[in-house]
């Protein structure tokens, strides 16, 4: 046999017994897993078993220690596993931290790769615009009805539109993620209109693609690092310091990318970049006073507090704080899923729909007229959930609410 | 012939005297099995699994033959319960692969593979064995790569008891052999004390096959017949989770061959080899064997130390008695001792042997048996499958209808193949016997009952055997008091013996968590005492209740 | 990410949240920054102060005769040093006691408007019934978990109550396991039955969680259906006590339980249960709840880095989430980072370490445990009233509860230590853990708001 026909064998083999060698990346991860001590801590504060029971996701507990078994036995999971919604509750009560989010991504990775028959159909579809696209949702088109779509979303929230700026060496590069970029197109123009608003030395990104997470969150690992691959040379090309973005999941996963891949630069999220880079004195001044008093309630995206800081929650806070003529009331379950983690809802709407009741009835609790989401995403989730609940409460997106009450340029 | 007359008694219910009474009962003699404490409870419990090829025993090419045979005909037997699994043999020194007599090894392997559908000793370039496993030291030159077959021991064995049941056989665990009568032209008559009733009863067979390992020499004695046997300790190292790939096997600090393997949902590392003259019940890994273990490893995987250690365990090896060579120049081969020239007729006991060979082993006893009995009978047992290959089993289909998890199925299936129907049964009639009751794995109620009604459990560590319980990280600190009052329920158990239970099983467990006690594994302890002794209060049974210390307990 | 604090606490169990809510009550401002959840989280439902001497199988009446036996024989458990006081106190006890009681009645009655609502206290030992059918000494139960007193005379039924698909309780086997141990003793009641429930909340009686049936409980649609199944299995048995896992709800069970009384006549309530169990999480939100009311900055999912203490101040510490880093800057820190499962101290072959400070650690008996392989701390036997010296090592401290050096001097002026972290005690043997997490952290918070703000212990 020549080697190459070794070689050949050797993969046939680990095929064969369905193993998957880990890669160096997911090493720590796989380590991680040894501290659980089987407490079910997680099990407890598990927003989907609570919505769905353990019978139907049988829980962070499982995935850790039962579900990571032998690789062979990767396979056996795949009933599961796509219900878990990433929302990273159990990784925060563990009293080891143990990473059961990254090692749910690492067995979707490997269903994805052995049995592409047991991943929901609905998320091969995803892949296929990801694959094609480079983007999370198939792209207008035709470029006008976009352009359409986008100034009746401003002129409904009473914001500008200005033209996209792409320009080397550059202080940030403000990127909007798929769902801003393709959907709510008003987020990202909320982000420039705030980013504007101090001047901020910025650009787009010529050509936008997708920073690769849905891959990571559907199993597609070899997209997902072709995506991330891209991204990175186009950002190294634009040459800017800092990396500004409106999504809670972009301001995460490209946190995460940019440490593993060596980018050496910041990513901020809106918030982190208005408290820390600009301050809230300065953002205090701008502020202007809208034309009625909101109450308004915030929630936290699971991708801001959970995968980053809940200080970020608290950056949220401060911000509506500063707002004139805003009155903000905590939920008590602003930190629970939107009920879009995890493209859950691609496949099993009754789980994400499940998920997000107990979080909806505490928005109604709080008795405000408006919720607002650092997220365009949860933003898009939680506004859908609640409308079919018939509730009366408004959903806006942060960056919108709050480049709506910013000057804005001639 | 009375009840209590059976041409065949085997002592001992390992790998081997289970096999033993299989062969006798397949070929219609009436066989008993007698059992000290549990299926598999001793060195079988403590192997790796490994269905040797007998790379190693390049000295011993009939040996190597067998191995193959054997190998062969538990694929066909028990295909459920056996698993292929690549090994390497990694090197930051060519010389390490051209001296030591590796190369013969190679060439000995060779000439076995296509037998076993396997490819030649393949050497490996540095990257493409870094690409199998990352964990490896980075400076590797090359690597060996062989392929091997493993099987779940405590299912052979147990399955190989079962089978023998349904033959015919009887078989009786917990009934520790006292005293050995030879009668003159009819045989041994056997005394034993049944320690579920306190009892000390008398049986009689035609022949005694003596199959009890480390204990052969003691049970041969009663009989006034003398075997000679070479013992030594092996210890293993359980570690959490899959930390490699495939297995890795290195040469240890003396140059042993120590391996690595990943083994159900834990990793093993193993093994030492003292000579021991200690009661087996007594041993518990030491200090200095979880070094040696570890030292040898480091320079290959040089992380080892960072992952999570569950446990050790340590088995006493049976082996020929040569002397004064080392351990690796012993024959890993047999031999089927007849003590008739000793004066004593109808014993026959075993020295030496491997997992890979016991159904050959029982073969070449059962053959002598038929000599001494004058009966030409033949031997099926590399034909007749064990019980639960009767084909595929669809386990998305069936996860599908009976409303369970695609993983407890497959779990399930991968200790009892075709038998899954049987539990599948049971849960049609009892809805809520699906509950998980394990949290290292998902083994549900019925598996639990359909285990204590067929398979004679009687304690939990006999469960563990049989589901794999108490087996994982955590170490039964979840499942002990839920498995133990299923038990309960089903023996009929007091209250007080539903506690004693617990102790016993979480006093078994500590034996092997005990020495190697570090890491996160304090954690995992600190849960054990919150639970069993903070919550329940059960450290303060111990005075109340008549817990009888263990062995190692005792000793030290 | 910056924060400036009086009193920065790290950990967030009973030990942490007691200094936290104390601290913030004395004026200084008190963030708490805590990994994970902890041990506390693990706790049943009870709250234990001293239930049996060290290595005793004698069980205590009270924890006031505990407290007072202990500061005699063990001047080092954490209680006795309690005691210590100022130079001039000769009555070590008295002024134990006295701390304890204080922290004891002080929890009761912040808790009394949380769904954690304490029952007891330390003049008297009260006996839990647990899952499996045993019992156990312990100063307070929270309410639901309370079966009333027995009377010598009792002539009642307690009726084990399972649920179908609820693996936590076996009712047969507890209640033989209870009937076979009340029979050994003599003690009442002396009948009992067994029964199991049939709820399905989400359509199916099998994997089943006693939280999943605590939420379906909060719900108020869902208890009329309960209360009915309740009171025929009650009829039926003629049960004066009906014993159910912790199921009664995460938020109502105050409610449901008085609900469940009226309907059946008969005292219901909870058995202490296995980790993590409803109460904990009942217990571990009700004091959370109250240290953010009394205006603490509550900083979860944040873990304290390891740093070495290089002067005799620690003026800043540094947090890390799992994607950004929160630079701490205060005047008294106190680390409540629990034991082995809260990650406050940690082992390798070559001996104990404390994690975040590298502080030195002494064994149960006040031996320098830095270099001593963990096994050498333990028993052969698992369990039994002997413990493990492992689960009484942590760290040595001085009478202010700062943790000393070899020579017996404190490693940092502002630095305090609580709970679990402390050597000295096995809460698992002596049934005491949360008793002197809370009596500790009681202690500490104070002793560092004042260091903080008044400058000086």
């Amino acid at each position: 046999m020549t080697e190459e026909e070794d070689y050949d064998h050797i993969m046939g083999v680990l095929r064969e017994e369905r193993i998957t060698p880990y890669n160096e990346d997911e090493l720590e991860t796989v380590l991680s897993i040894g501290h659980c001590i089987n407490c079910g801590l997680c099990l407890q504060h598990c927003p989907v078993v609570a919505g769905v029971g353990v019978e139907r996701f049988s829980g962070p507990r499982s995935i850790a220690v039962e579900l990571s078994r032998s690789p062979p036995e990767f396979w056996a999971t795949g009933d599961k596993v796509f219900l878990c919604t990433g929302c990273g509750t159990c990784r925060e009560v563990c009293p080891k931290n143990v990473e059961v989010p990254e090692i749910v991504n690492m067995i979707r990775a490997r269903i994805f790769e052995h049995r592409p028959d047991l991943v929901p159909q609905e998320l091969h579809s995803v892949d296929k615009t990801l694959l094609e696209h480079g983007l999370a949702f198939a792209p207008w088109e035709d470029l006008e009805d976009k352009a359409e779509s986008r100034d009746m979303r401003l002129e409904r929230l009473n914001l500008p539109f200005y033209p996209n700026r792409v320009k080397e060496r550059a202080e940030v590069l403000f990127y909007p993620g798929c769902q801003a970029e393709e959907r709510a197109q008003e987020v990202r123009e909320a982000g420039k209109v705030v980013l504007e608003a101090f001047d901020v030395d910025y650009t787009l990104l010529g050509d936008f693609n997708c920073c690769g997470l849905p891959a990571i969150l559907l199993g597609d690992d070899k997209t997902a690092r072709e995506l991330a691959k891209h991204l990175k040379e186009k950002v190294g090309a634009l040459g800017t310091k800092k990396i500004v973005t409106t999504c809670a999941g972009c301001t995460s996963n490209l946190s995460y990318l940019s440490e593993r891949d060596g980018w050496d630069i910041p990513v901020y999220h809106t918030l982190e970049y208005l408290i820390e880079e600009i301050g809230i004195e300065s953002l205090t001044e701008k502020l202007t006073q809208s034309e009625d008093t909101q109450s308004v309630t915030v929630h936290s995206p699971c991708h801001l507090i959970r995968h980053m800081s809940r200080q970020l929650a608290e950056y949220a806070a401060q911000i509506i704080e500063a707002m004139p003529n805003a009155e903000y009331t905590e939920s008590n379950l602003h930190d629970s899923c939107c009920g879009g983690g995890g493209m859950v809802g691609y496949h099993s709407p009754d789980v994400a729909q499940g998920v997000v009741e107990e979080n909806l009835r505490a928005i109604e609790r709080t008795g405000v007229s408006r919720v607002v989401a650092p997220c365009p995403l949860c933003t898009a989730h939680i506004e859908e959930m609640l409308f079919r609940t018939g509730s009366s409460v408004e959903v806006d997106d942060l960056t919108v609410f709050i480049a709506q009450r910013l000057p804005k340029k001639e | 012939m009375s009840k209590t007359d059976y041409d065949v008694i085997v002592i001992g219910g390992g790998s081997t005297g289970t096999a033993v009474v299989r062969d006798s009962a397949m070929r219609g003699l009436k066989t008993l099995l007698l059992e000290r404490d549990d299926i598999a409870s001793a060195t079988v419990g403590t192997c790796a699994g490994m269905i040797s090829s007998g790379f190693k025993y390049y000295n011993e090419p009939e040996f190597m033959d067998m191995c193959t045979d054997e190998v062969m005909h538990l694929r066909k037997i028990a295909r459920h319960i056996v698993m292929k699994l690549p090994i390497l043999f990694p090197v930051l020194d060519f010389s390490e692969i051209s001296s030591g007599g590796v190369s013969k090894g190679m060439e000995e392997y060779a000439k076995r593979v296509e037998r076993r559908g396997v490819p030649p000793f393949l050497i490996l370039a540095p990257e493409v064995a870094l690409e199998l496993e990352p964990m490896l030291h980075p400076d590797v030159v090359a690597s060996g790569y062989i392929e091997e077959f493993f099987i779940d021991p405590f299912r052979l064995s147990v399955l190989q008891a079962m089978d023998a049941k349904k033959h015919g056989a009887d078989v009786y665990t917990y009934s520790e052999v006292t005293d050995l009568t030879v009668v003159e032209k009819e045989g041994i008559g056997v005394s034993y004390h049944n320690r579920l009733t306190g009892q000390i009863e008398t049986v009689k067979g035609k022949v005694v096959i003596n199959a009890a390992g480390p204990w052969a020499h003691k049970i041969a004695k009663l009989a006034g017949a003398n075997l000679d046997l070479r013992l030594t300790k092996g210890s293993h190292i359980i570690l959490d989770r899959r930390i490699v790939n495939v297995g890795i096997t290195t040469r240890a600090v003396d140059r042993r061959w120590v391996y690595m393997y990943p083994h159900e949902n834990t990793t093993l590392i193993g093994t030492t080899d003292l000579p021991t003259w200690e009661n087996p019940d007594e041993l518990v890994a030491s200090h200095d064997e979880i070094e040696y273990l570890f030292k040898s490893f480091e320079w290959i995987v040089p992380s080892v130390r960072e992952a999570r250690i569950i446990r050790t365990m340590v088995g006493v090896r049976p082996m020929i008695p040569t002397w004064k060579v080392p351990e690796d120049e012993v024959s890993r081969s047999f031999e089927v001792v007849d003590h008739e020239p000793q004066g004593v007729s109808g014993l026959i006991s075993f020295t030496g042997g491997k997992l890979v060979v016991c159904r050959r082993m029982a073969q070449d006893a059962v053959d002598l048996a038929c000599e001494k009995l004058g009966k030409g009978l033949d031997c099926r047992t590399h034909i007749e499958p064990l019980p639960g290959m009767e084909g595929d089993v669809d386990i998305l289909g069936l996860s599908e209808e009976h409303s369970i998890s695609q993983h407890a199925l497959e779990r399930m299936r991968i200790r009892r193949g075709t038998e899954v129907q049987e539990i599948l049964n049971l849960v049609r009639e009892y809805p809520e016997w699906r509950s998980s009751m394990c949290t290292c794995e998902p083994v549900i109620e019925a598996e639990i009952r359909y285990a204590i009604r067929n398979e004679f459990p009687h304690t939990l560590n006999d469960l563990r055997r049989r589901l794999r319980l108490g087996t994982g990280p955590c170490q039964g600190t979840f499942c002990t008091f839920k498995a133990a009052a299923i038990l309960a329920e089903e023996l009929e158990l007091n209250g007080e013996d539903y506690q004693l239970e617990i102790m016993d099983f979480l006093s078994e467990r500590w034996k092997g968590k005990r020495p190697p006690m570090r890491g996160e594994q304090l954690a995992q302890e600190e849960l054990v005492q919150g639970v069993y002794a903070c919550v329940a209060n059960l450290d303060q049974t111990m005075n109340e209740l008549d817990y009888d210390l263990k062995p190692w307990e005792e000793v030290s | 990410m910056d924060l400036d604090t009086d009193v920065l606490v790290i950990g967030g169990g009973m030990a942490g949240l007691a200094a936290g809510i104390r601290s913030q009550e004395r004026g200084a401002n008190t963030t708490l920054i805590r990994k994970g959840q902890s041990a506390t989280s693990y706790s049943s439902g009870a709250i234990d102060v001293s239930g049996y001497l060290p290595g005793g199988s004698q069980q205590l009446l009270s924890a006031r005769e505990g407290i007072e036996a202990i500061t005699s024989l063990y001047p080092l458990h954490p209680y006795s040093i309690l005691g210590f006081g100022s130079a001039d106190n000769d009555d070590v006890p008295g002024l134990a006691i006295e701390r304890v009681g204080q922290a004891v009645e002080w929890l009761t009655k912040h808790l009394k408007s949380t769904p954690a609502q304490l029952y007891g206290g330390i003049d008297s030992n009260l006996e839990g019934i647990t899952l499996v059918g045993t019992k156990k000494p312990t100063a307070l139960l929270q309410q639901t978990i309370w079966p009333g007193e027995f009377a010598v005379d009792d002539e009642g039924v307690m009726l084990f109550l399972g649920i179908k698909g609820v693996s936590d309780l076996n009712p047969k086997i507890a209640s033989k396991t209870f009937l076979d141990n009340q029979a050994r003793t003599g003690e009442p009641p002396h009948k009992v039955g067994n029964a199991s429930l049939d709820i399905a909340p989400f359509g199916h009686g099998y994997n089943l969680s006693t939280t999943n049936i605590a939420r379906w409980l909060d719900r108020e649609e869902n208890l009329v259906t309960f209360i009915e199944q309740v009171k025929k299995k009650a009829e039926q048995f003629g049960a004066t006590y009906v014993a159910l896992p912790p199921i009664l709800g995460l938020e109502e069970n105050l409610k449901n339980q008085k609900a469940l009384q009226e309907a059946t006549g008969a005292s219901v309530f909870e058995l202490l249960a296995f980790p993590p169990s409803v109460p904990s999480f009942r217990l571990q939100r009700g004091l959370e709840r109250v240290f953010i009311e009394k205006g603490g900055h509550l900083l979860i999912g944040h873990e304290a880095e390891p740093c070495g203490i290089e002067s005799s101040k620690i003026t800043e510490v540094l947090a890390r989430s799992p994607r950004r880093k929160v630079e701490i800057t205060t005047r008294s820190v106190v680390l409540a980072s629990g034991k082995y499962i809260g990650g406050g101290l940690a082992a390798t072959v070559e001996g104990l370490r404390e994690t975040v400070f590298g502080l030195m650690t002494v064994t149960d008996e006040f031996r320098e445990s830095g270099k001593t392989r963990p096994q050498r701390l333990t028993n052969v036997v698992s369990l039994s009233p002997e413990s493990h010296s492992l689960f009484g090592c942590g760290l040595s401290v001085d009478q202010f509860l700062r943790p000393v050096n070899p020579d017996g001097d404190a490693t940092a002026e502002n630095l305090f230590a609580a709970g679990s972290i402390l050597a000295g005690y096995s809460y698992a043997m002596e049934k005491c853990g949360l008793g002197v997490a809370l009596a500790t952290g009681h202690y500490a918070g104070e002793t560092a708001a004042a260091n903080a703000t008044g400058g000086g212990v």
